[in-house]
C-alpha cells in the first residue's frame, strides 16, 4: 500500500513580464511555484489506480516523490510492505517499488540479461535465483529473442519490455509507472497493459500515470485527476462518468477540465499566483 | 556502505566505459600506438633536420680587405670541420649575375618590379633579399666586422653562426701572428689558464634530472586525459542517455553511487596513465640505447635499477592523484547537462591543470613544506625530487598526505552534489547563483552550497597562483596582493548575486562586552596554541622551521605597513571569507556544532602548514565560537587583529614578550604548573564564551537579533 499525505513540491521558474516602465517589451523574473500542491490520497493492495492530467499537471513530479527519488518539500509518503510494516527510510523503500518513467533509460551497453543481473546484485538477490527470475521474467513479457543483445539494439518495444523488466527483477509490492504505453505499437501497448492486470491480480499495487484514457477507464480501479498540482476528481471510472453525465472517461476529463478552467475565470477556486501550467523539470 | 551493491555498480561502470569505443581509444590507443610512434618519428624527423642543415652549401659573401678576404677564404677552405658546416664563397660578380638571374625569373612571371626603396639597397642586401646569399661579412670603415644576415630565415641564420666561428678562427690567427711578431709564446700567453668542465654527476644522475622535469608533465597530462573522458561519461553522460533517474530507483544511497563511480574513474585514470608512463619509457629507452642510431655503442648504458624506487613512488602518487582528478572533473562535470556543456565546464580545469604540471620544468622550483601541500605542483615536484634523488622521504609523505586528504574532500563535496535535486534533475548549476542572470536574482537570497565551493576554491587557486607569483615579485607587497584577494573575493560575489550582505557577513554592532569576551577567549586560546605549539614542534621540525623564516622575514619589514598587511588585512579578509562567507551560509542549512567545527578546520587547513594546522585551529575554533555566539563579525575581526598583532610584537620586541611567550616544554614537566596554565586558559575562554554572548539590556527586550 502506498499513501501520500499532503504532499507539496516547489520549484523555481523563469516568468517573462512586460516592464511598461522602461519601456521593454519584456524581462525576465525568477519566481517559485507549487507543481504538487497539498496532494493527499492511498493506493490500496491489488488496485490499479491511474493518475490522468494534461502536461505540466504536477503527474510526474508527484510519482518521483512517491518513487522516493525526490524529497517532498512539505508532506510525506507511507510505503507499507505485504506484511503490513510501514516503511520510511527511502532508500529500503525502493527495495518495494517498481518505478518506471520516460525519464528512466536503460544502460544501452549491457545487453538485457548483464542489466538484470547488475540490478539482481543491488537488490541483494543471490545468483542463482536471479537466473532463475530472469528466466520467468522473459517468458512473462517474451523477451527470449533478444535477452542477450544489446539493448542499444532493440526496437522501441523491445526496450520498454526490457525497461518492464528492470522493475520486475526484485518482486517489488508496489509499481509507480509514469505513462508506460506512451509512443508504443498496439500489441507492445497491449502487453503492458495485460501485464499490470497480471500483477493487481497478484495482489500488486499500481500505480500508473497515461494520457491514454480508454486505456485507463478499462485498466482502473480508481481514477485519480490532477490540475495544477491539485487532485481535483477521485473515483471509479463509472462514478466520475455518472458524475459528470459522462458517456465515456474521456468525457468526463474534459468537463473536469473545463470546469477547472471555469472556476479559475471565475475566480471561484482561483489557485494561488505562485501555482503552475509550466512543465515540471 | 553495502559493499555489494558499490561492487555491482563498479563493474556496471567499467563494463559501459569499457564498451565504448572513444574511451577506449582514448585509454588505449594513443597510449600504446600514438604516442611511441609520435616520439619515434619526432626524433627521426630532428636526425633528418640535422643532417640536411650540416650537408647544405650555405652561400655566403665577403667584403672586406683582399688580403682578409684571402686569409677568410682560406680558413672556410681548410677548417670546414671546425666550422661545421659547408660555406660556399661567392663573389659580386657572382650575387650580381644570380641576382639578374632572379629578377628575369621575376620580371617573365610578371611577379613585382623594384621599388625605389630596394633600388637603394646595396648589392649584398639585395641578394641576402632574394635568398641568392644566406648571410656576408662586412669590413666597416674602422676595421671592424659585420655579419649581416636575415634572423627571420633559418638558412641565413646558420650561415652567421658560421660566419662567427669564421671570424673567430682569423681572431685567434691574428692574435697568434701578432704575438710571434713581438716575439712572445703565443701558446703560453694565450693559453696561460686553461681548463675543463667535469660532469661529476653520474649518467643515471643526469637522465634521472632530465625524466624528472618531463615526466611529471606526461603523467599528469595523461592522468588527466585518462580521467577526463570517463568523468563527462559517468556524469554528464549518465544525465544524457536518461540513466541517472534509472540510478536513482535502485535502493542504493548517493554516496554508494559516487563510490562506484570515482573508483571506476580512478582506475581508468591510473590505467591510462600507467600504460601512457610505459609506452612512453619504453620509447625513451629504445632511443636512449642507441638503436635508432642503429649503433648500441652510441647509445648510454644505465644502470636502471637505481630509478626503481622513484618509480615506485610515482606510481603511488600517480593512484592518489588520479583519484583527485578523477574527483574535480566530476565535480565538475556533475553540473552539465550534456557532454558539450561538460566540455565547455571541464577545459578551465584541464587548462589550470596542465599549467599546474609544468612547475617540474621551471628551474629553482623545488618541493618545500609550502609547494608539497599545493594541488598538482606538488605532485609535479615529488617525480622531480624523486628522479633527481633527493629522497625527502618526509615531504613525499605530505604531498601523499595532501592528495589523499583533497580527493576525500572532493569526494564528499561530490556525495554532497548528488544530494541535490537541482543537479540530479539538470537544473544545471542552480545550486551556484552566479551563473544565472543578475536581473533574475531574488534580492537578499543567501548563497547555495555551489556559491560557497565555488568561492572557497576560486579564493584559494587565486591566492596559490596570483598570490604566490605576487609575494615572489613584490615581496612584502606581495602579502598586500594576496589579503587583497581574500578580501574583494567574497564582497564581490555576495554583493553580485544580490545577497544580504549584513546578514551573510553578520555587520552586527555587538555590545561592548562581547568585544572584552572575545579578547579574553583569544588570550585563553593563544596561551592554549603556544602550549600545543611548543609541543608539536619537535615532531614537525620542518615546519616549525619555516615558521622561523617566515617570523626572520616579518622583521626586516616597516612596522605601520606590516601592522597594516600582516594584522589588519587578514583580519578583515580572512574573517570575511571564513566566519563571513563560509559560516554565514552554512549555519543557515547546519547544527552549530558543525557550522563551528567545519569552519574552523577549513581556516586551519587554508593555512597550509601541518603545525599551524592544529595551533591555527585552537586559535581559529575560538574566533567561529565568538563570531557565532555573538551574531556579529565585528568581534572574531578583532580577536583576529589581535592574534596577528601578537605575532608582529613578539618579532618587534624579543628582548620582552618572548620569554613571555614561548613557552619551554621543559617549563611545563611540572603538573602544577600545566594544571595552573590549563585552568587559566580554559578559565579565560569560559568567561570569554559567556561574555561574547551578553547582549545587554535592549537586545534582551527584542531590539537586536
Amino acid at each position: 500500500m502506498i499513501r501520500a499525505e499532503a504532499l507539496c513540491k516547489q520549484f523555481d521558474r523563469t516568468v517573462m513580464s512586460e516592464d511598461k516602465k522602461k519601456g521593454k517589451a519584456s524581462r525576465s523574473k525568477k519566481e517559485t511555484f507549487l507543481a504538487v500542491d497539498h496532494v493527499s490520497f492511498e493506493v490500496q493492495t491489488g488496485e490499479i489506480v491511474g493518475l490522468l492530467g494534461p502536461n505540466g499537471a504536477g503527474k510526474t513530479t508527484l510519482l518521483r516523490m512517491l518513487g522516493c527519488l525526490m524529497q517532498p518539500t512539505e508532506g510525506s509518503v507511507m510505503i507499507t510492505d505485504t506484511n503490513g510494516e510501514c516503511i520510511t527510510d527511502p532508500v529500503k523503500a525502493k527495495n518495494h517499488i517498481g518505478y518506471l518513467s520516460g525519464n528512466t533509460k536503460l544502460y544501452h551497453r549491457l545487453s538485457v540479461r548483464e542489466m538484470l543481473q547488475m540490478l539482481g546484485e543491488i537488490y541483494g538477490i543471490d545468483r542463482e535465483e536471479t537466473a532463475a527470475r530472469i528466466e520467468k521474467i522473459s517468458s512473462v513479457l517474451d523477451m527470449g529473442e533478444f535477452l542477450d543483445n544489446r539493448i542499444e539494439r532493440l526496437s522501441t518495444g523491445q526496450t520498454q519490455r526490457a525497461s518492464i523488466a528492470r522493475t520486475l527483477i526484485h518482486e517489488p509490492d508496489i509499481y509507480i509507472f509514469d505513462e508506460p504505453t506512451l509512443g508504443l505499437d498496439i500489441l507492445s501497448a497491449d502487453a503492458i497493459v495485460s501485464f499490470m492486470k497480471q500483477q493487481k491480480e497478484a495482489g500488486k499495487t499500481v500505480l500508473y500515470s497515461t494520457h491514454y484514457l480508454e486505456e485507463a477507464q478499462f485498466l482502473c480501479d480508481r481514477i485519480l485527476m490532477i490540475c495544477k498540482g491539485r487532485i481535483v476528481c477521485e473515483g471509479s471510472p463509472e462514478s466520475i462518468m455518472e458524475r459528470f453525465g459522462a458517456e465515456s472517461l474521456r468525457d468526463a476529463f474534459h468537463k473536469v477540465m473545463q470546469e477547472q478552467n471555469a472556476g479559475e475565470e471565475s475566480g471561484e477556486t482561483a489557485m494561488e499566483e505562485t501555482e503552475s501550467r509550466e512543465e515540471e523539470p | 556502505m553495502k559493499i555489494a551493491a558499490v561492487w555491482a555498480l563498479f563493474k556496471r561502470e567499467m563494463m559501459d566505459i569499457l564498451r565504448d569505443k572513444k574511451t577506449v581509444a582514448m585509454m588505449i590507443l594513443l597510449p600504446i600506438v600514438l604516442y611511441p610512434l609520435l616520439i619515434v618519428a619526432m626524433v627521426f624527423l630532428m636526425n633528418a633536420i640535422t643532417t640536411s642543415q650540416e650537408e647544405k652549401v650555405y652561400k655566403v659573401c665577403l667584403d672586406t680587405e683582399p688580403e682578409i678576404s684571402r686569409e677568410l677564404l682560406t680558413i672556410i677552405n681548410e677548417d670546414e670541420e671546425e666550422i661545421g658546416y659547408k660555406l660556399k664563397v661567392l663573389t659580386s660578380h657572382e650575387v650580381e649575375m644570380k641576382l639578374a638571374d632572379v629578377k628575369k625569373e621575376e620580371s617573365a612571371k610578371e611577379k613585382k618590379q623594384d621599388t625605389e626603396a630596394e633600388e637603394e639597397k646595396d648589392l649584398l642586401t639585395r641578394g641576402l633579399d632574394a635568398k641568392v646569399l644566406n648571410g656576408f661579412i662586412r669590413q666597416k670603415e674602422d676595421g671592424s666586422f659585420d655579419v649581416c644576415y636575415l634572423s627571420a630565415q633559418t638558412d641565413s641564420n646558420i650561415a652567421k653562426n658560421a660566419l662567427n666561428d669564421v671570424l673567430g678562427l682569423y681572431r685567434e690567427k691574428v692574435r697568434r701572428e701578432t704575438l710571434d711578431e713581438e716575439g712572445l709564446d703565443a701558446d703560453a700567453f694565450l693559453d696561460a689558464v686553461t681548463f675543463q668542465g667535469h660532469d661529476l654527476s653520474s649518467t643515471e644522475e643526469s637522465v634521472g634530472n632530465q625524466i624528472g622535469s618531463l615526466l611529471p608533465f606526461f603523467i599528469i597530462t595523461s592522468v588527466l586525459l585518462g580521467a577526463m573522458y570517463p568523468a563527462i561519461d559517468v556524469t554528464a553522460g549518465e544525465k544524457e542517455r536518461g540513466t541517472l533517474e534509472t540510478l536513482l530507483t535502485l535502493p542504493v544511497t548517493n554516496l554508494e553511487m559516487i563510490m562506484s563511480k570515482f573508483l571506476a574513474v580512478s582506475l581508468i585514470a591510473c590505467i591510462s596513465a600507467f600504460l601512457n608512463v610505459v609506452s612512453m619509457g619504453g620509447a625513451m629507452m629504445f632511443l636512449v640505447s642507441g638503436a635508432m642510431s642503429g649503433n648500441s655503442e652510441m647509445g648510454i648504458s644505465l644502470n636502471y635499477s637505481v630509478f626503481l624506487p622513484g618509480i615506485g613512488f610515482t606510481l603511488l602518487v600517480m593512484v592518489f592523484f588520479a583519484m583527485l582528478v578523477t574527483a574535480i572533473c566530476m565535480c565538475t562535470c556533475i553540473f552539465a547537462g550534456s557532454f558539450k556543456e561538460a566540455n565547455n565546464y571541464i577545459t578551465p580545469v584541464m587548462l589550470v591543470v596542465m599549467f599546474s604540471s609544468y612547475a617540474a620544468m621551471v628551474p629553482n622550483v623545488e618541493l618545500t613544506q609550502k609547494t608539497s601541500v599545493i594541488p598538482v605542483v606538488n605532485v609535479a615536484l615529488m617525480i622531480k625530487s624523486l628522479f633527481g634523488f633527493t629522497n625527502d622521504y618526509g615531504l613525499y609523505g605530505i604531498v601523499l598526505f595532501t592528495n589523499i586528504a583533497y580527493s576525500l574532500l572532493a569526494v564528499l563535496v561530490l556525495s554532497r552534489l548528488y544530494n541535490s535535486e537541482a543537479v540530479l534533475f539538470s537544473e544545471g548549476f542552480a545550486s551556484v547563483h552566479l551563473f544565472s542572470k543578475r536581473s533574475d536574482m531574488k534580492k537578499g537570497q543567501m548563497p547555495g552550497g555551489g556559491d560557497v565551493v565555488l568561492v572557497m576554491s576560486l579564493t584559494l587557486l587565486l591566492m596559490l597562483y596570483i598570490g604566490t607569483f605576487a609575494v615572489a615579485k613584490l615581496g612584502f607587497y606581495g602579502v598586500a596582493v594576496q589579503q587583497g584577494i581574500i578580501l574583494l573575493i567574497p564582497l564581490l560575489y555576495a554583493w553580485y548575486i544580490r545577497t544580504d550582505i549584513k546578514k551573510l557577513f553578520s555587520f552586527n554592532m555587538p555590545h561592548p562586552a562581547a568585544f572584552a569576551g572575545g579578547f579574553l577567549m583569544f588570550v585563553g586560546a593563544f596561551i592554549l596554541a603556544l602550549f600545543v605549539g611548543a609541543l608539536l614542534a619537535g615532531v614537525f621540525k620542518e615546519s616549525a622551521d619555516n615558521l622561523v623564516e617566515l617570523n626572520d622575514f616579518l622583521s626586516t619589514q616597516s612596522k605601520p605597513l606590516t601592522v597594516i598587511f600582516i594584522a589588519l588585512m587578514p583580519a578583515m579578509g580572512e574573517e570575511l571569507l571564513f566566519r563571513g562567507f563560509f559560516m554565514g551560509t552554512i549555519k543557515e542549512k547546519y547544527k552549530p556544532a558543525l557550522v563551528i567545527a567545519a569552519t574552523a578546520i577549513i581556516f586551519a587547513a587554508y593555512h597550509m602548514s601541518i603545525l599551524r594546522f592544529f595551533t591555527v585551529g585552537i586559535i581559529g575554533l575560538s574566533f567561529t565560537m565568538a563570531a557565532y555566539r555573538s551574531r556579529s563579525i565585528f568581534v572574531s575581526m578583532m580577536m583576529h587583529f589581535c592574534n596577528n598583532l601578537a605575532a608582529c610584537l613578539v618579532e618587534w620586541y624579543p628582548g620582552r614578550l618572548q620569554k613571555l611567550m614561548e613557552l619551554d616544554p621543559a617549563a611545563l614537566s611540572s603538573p602544577l604548573a600545566v594544571f595552573g596554565l590549563f585552568g587559566g586558559a580554559a578559565a579565560a575562554v569560559l568567561l570569554g564564551y559567556y561574555l561574547v554572548g551578553f547582549r545587554g539590556k535592549r537586545a534582551a527586550e527584542g531590539g537586536l537579533s
